[in-house]
């Protein structure tokens, strides 16, 4: 049997050492006593200034689409947007696309207001879940209480505090969209004119919305856990992002490094082959 | 001996971690090989998640919007509409599979007729603003430098280029397909970005796994982190 | 007089309203159902007209509300100015299309859990596992649907309650869902060493654009340009030299930022374009029923 070069020996490598190789480079830099502050991106700037502008008890449309599946992306997001408006002293209410993001949302907001004595019906509430969104933007905007009819605790609309007198979106200040999906398109298109739009995605989403935020179609961005990490830094406070913020740089490093290393490795293999033959 | 303590499963609350390292160990186990460990657990998830989607369908929509309103507020005309709904149903019978597609007509009919606005209220602007962008510096645009103006140019030609890659409708000889040719390397750029912010947000997704594990099961002190 | 008002009219009286609704919920399930066997006897192209109809109108009503002038005072009287005569409708519209969505979610739901039914039943290959997903969908299914209802006040919130539904959804559901979709932060590395060859010029811009996203967006990026580099951080300030705002915009975090806006942007919004004009043909070829095998 003809013995491998290294070059072919680092082609076939076992897939299973690089998943372990993946999985020490994340364990090592979470631990890693290293701290690297960002440099905060102008689309999340954007996103702050936008809510900096909001008056006390302005009212905030919050779009939670999100489930268990991308936790680490948008848990970081949520959790620092609603510090912001808590500071600001707006109220908001929430609305999901999908089921699991119902749940999600609103124990997460139970758990965030509880800390500052936000009272849910009266600050804040979750108007549930609801499967399609494009005609429950178009319902809203022509009568909310009619649409949404109770909130998830069966609270008629008409009784609950945060809304009271709010008869269309329309009278909303401010939409932020938290989501994995491609739901930002579906307020863009039915939500009424001149409410800005803030959008926290997935970062996988990210790329795509820059011509939404040339066009002025959303005013702000905040992009994935980094984009939290940031957000966070601009509140002063320390979440979800910050720890994740030297995990997700290294390991682009060893990513990069990797796909540098795949590549040599074939060049030489070819160039050895070509001298061989 | 306090973290041993801490660490074993001697209260609800520790359990409850327990199991999702348990689950998420369990979901690992495919990565060393195919296993049945981790046929059980996928099961379970799939069983899990279907199960869960019924509350929210039932109670935020069916009892909101069906059951409230006939029962409780007596607008019998709803009545009508789940039994309607259920000739989505019939999708399973082979005899009576075709009218299910009533009801499917009625949902796809309806996205047909709202994308009209989405096509105004989405594309437009997009098409508005790039008109708009400054082509020249002038004193009607105090703020426009120089610089802006070449991005503009350099946003248009962008735009351009890549739709003339898009164009199928004649065959693209010439100058066109050298046009397209760029078109096609600035697609690059567009698809390089994406594939960057890919990464990233899949490696975020591990990492909060992984932060679970160190930070609630382990009780570890994660040392890094922004500024 | 608008739809919803119209509806709204027809009221079940309120002594007895319990029995009411339950006689007239049957009474419509055995007529609408009832009208299955009727539809039945359609030669194959009256089934197929019926199809178009209702696709045609469901489309028209959103496309007409949509495009009509709202001043149609003169033929509908209505009583807000900046709405015309269709848009009240939208609300009982949203409820149904509301309604027969839950129903579409649940077909999948139902056809799920009847191929691992049929599993168990036939004992087919490996059918234990069927089991797992029954048990647990069967148990989750009870639990959520009481938390759901018990956060309504229709049930009493028992601790007992709570604290099943918490380990079933935070505990289990939730960790399960994480784990699973966090997996592919493996596969791409894997694939992103063996399968990324620079091959081609449209590879080599592909994987630099990338690699410049990737550090110059984290954090690692800024600390290599302002720290190490010594790069000056920030706008340049007003009268600077060509050298100076050079330097300011040389750091990676200004570079990938000028890259996803300046480059990333417009080709973007071309995939937007050719996305957009696709969609518009595409939803005229399904509402006119022109989309074989669709409707």
């Amino acid at each position: 049997m003809q013995t491998q070069t290294i070059w072919q020996r680092m082609l076939s490598i076992d897939r299973r050492l690089l998943y372990l190789l993946l999985f020490v480079n994340i364990v090592v830099f979470l631990l890693a006593p290293i701290r690297m502050p960002a440099s905060i991106s102008p689309p999340v700037q954007k996103f702050y200034d936008e809510i900096e502008k909001l008056k006390p008890g302005d009212l905030v449309m919050i779009s939670s689409n999100w489930s268990a599946s991308t936790l680490a992306e948008n848990q970081p997001q949520l959790e620092a947007v609603l510090i912001h408006l808590m500071r600001k002293k707006a109220r908001f209410t929430f609305i999901s696309i999908e089921a699991q993001s119902r749940d999600i949302s609103y124990r997460l907001a139970r758990r965030v207001t509880e800390t500052t004595g936000y009272e849910y019906g009266k600050d804040w509430a979750h108007f549930g879940f609801v499967p399609n969104l494009t005609v429950a933007i178009k319902g809203m905007v022509n009568d909310l209480p009619s649409t949404i009819k109770q909130d998830v605790r069966g609270t008629p609309i008409s009784q609950l505090e945060v809304v009271k007198g709010v008869k269309s979106l329309g009278q909303y200040k401010m939409i932020i969209d938290v989501t994995p999906s491609g739901t930002v398109p579906i307020w863009i298109s039915y939500s009424p004119k001149g409410i800005p739009i803030l959008y926290c995605p997935t970062s996988v989403m990210a790329a795509e919305a820059y011509t939404y935020l040339d066009s002025g179609q959303i005013k702000g961005m905040i992009t994935g856990a980094k984009g939290a990490q940031e957000y966070e830094q601009l509140l002063h406070i320390k979440g979800l992002g910050a720890p994740f913020a030297n995990a997700i740089s290294f390991s682009h490093v060893l990513i990069i490094l990797f796909i540098l290393l795949g590549n040599l490795a074939m060049f030489m293999n070819r160039v050895q082959a070509r001298r061989e033959a | 001996m306090d973290w041993i303590l801490q660490f074993l499963p001697l209260g609800t609350e520790r359990i409850s971690i327990w199991i999702g390292v348990l689950c998420t160990l369990a979901i690992y186990s495919l990565l060393y090989r195919e296993n049945p460990i981790y046929r059980f657990f996928e099961h379970m998830y799939i069983g899990l998640a279907a199960g869960y989607s019924l509350g929210p369908l039932f109670v935020d929509i069916i009892y909101r919007y069906w059951i409230e309103p006939i029962w409780v507020q007596g607008y019998w005309a709803w009545a009508f509409v789940v039994p309607y709904g259920m000739y989505l149903y019939f999708i399973f019978s082979e005899r009576y599979g075709w009218l299910s597609r009533i009801v499917i007509g009625t949902l796809i009919g309806a996205s047909a007729g709202l994308f009209f606005q989405e096509f105004s209220s989405r594309y437009l602007p997009q098409l508005n603003s790039t008109l708009q962008k400054p082509l020249w510096v002038s004193s009607a645009n105090p703020d426009v430098t120089g610089w802006d103006v070449f991005v503009n140019f350099l946003f248009i030609a962008i735009l351009l280029s890549v739709l003339t890659y898009f164009t199928f409708s004649y065959e693209q000889r010439g100058g066109v397909k050298r046009v397209a040719t760029v078109g096609r390397w600035f697609l690059m750029i567009g698809l390089g970005a994406i594939f960057g912010n890919t990464v990233m947000a899949r490696m975020a997704l591990l990492i909060g796994r992984i932060y679970y594990i160190l930070s609630d099961w382990l009780m570890l002190p994660l040392g890094g982190g922004g500024g | 007089m608008s739809l919803s008002h119209f509806i709204a009219q027809w009221q079940l009286p309120e002594q007895g309203r319990y029995l009411y609704a339950t006689l007239v919920v049957l009474g419509a399930s055995v007529l609408i159902l009832g009208l299955a066997p009727v539809l039945q006897s359609l030669p194959p192209r009256g089934r197929r007209a019926l199809i178009v109809t209702v696709t045609f109108l469901a489309g028209l009503f959103f496309a007409a509300e949509f495009f009509l002038p709202i001043d149609w005072t003169a033929v509908f009287p209505k009583d807000d100015p900046t709405r015309n005569f269709l848009t009240p409708a939208i609300q009982p519209a949203q409820n149904v299309l509301q309604i027969i969505g839950a129903l579409a979610l649940g077909l999948g739901t139902y056809g799920l859990v009847r191929l691992h039914l049929r599993n168990v039943v036939q004992k087919r290959t490996q059918w234990g596992y069927s089991v797992v997903l029954l048990v647990a969908f069967v148990t989750m299914a009870t639990f959520s649907i009481l938390n759901t209802l018990s956060e309504k006040q229709l049930v009493t919130k028992t601790p007992l309650l709570e604290t099943v539904f918490s380990i079933l959804f935070d505990y289990t559901l939730v960790q399960l869902d994480a784990a699973m979709f966090s997996l592919i932060a493996f596969y791409i590395f894997s694939a992103a060493y063996r399968a990324f060859r620079i091959r081609s010029v449209e590879a080599s811009i592909l994987m630099f654009t990338a690699m410049v996203v990737m550090i110059g967006v984290v954090p690692l990026g800024a600390y290599i340009s302002y720290t190490v580099l010594g790069l000056p951080q920030g706008p340049a300030p007003e009268n600077a030299d060509w050298w100076t705002r050079f330097l300011h915009s040389a750091g990676l975090p200004t570079i990938a930022h000028w890259i996803l806006t300046a480059l990333n942007a417009p080709a973007q919004r071309a995939i937007e374009f050719g996305v957009g004009i696709g969609g518009l043909a595409m939803a005229i070829r399904l509402w006119l029923s022109l989309e074989r095998g669709v409707t």
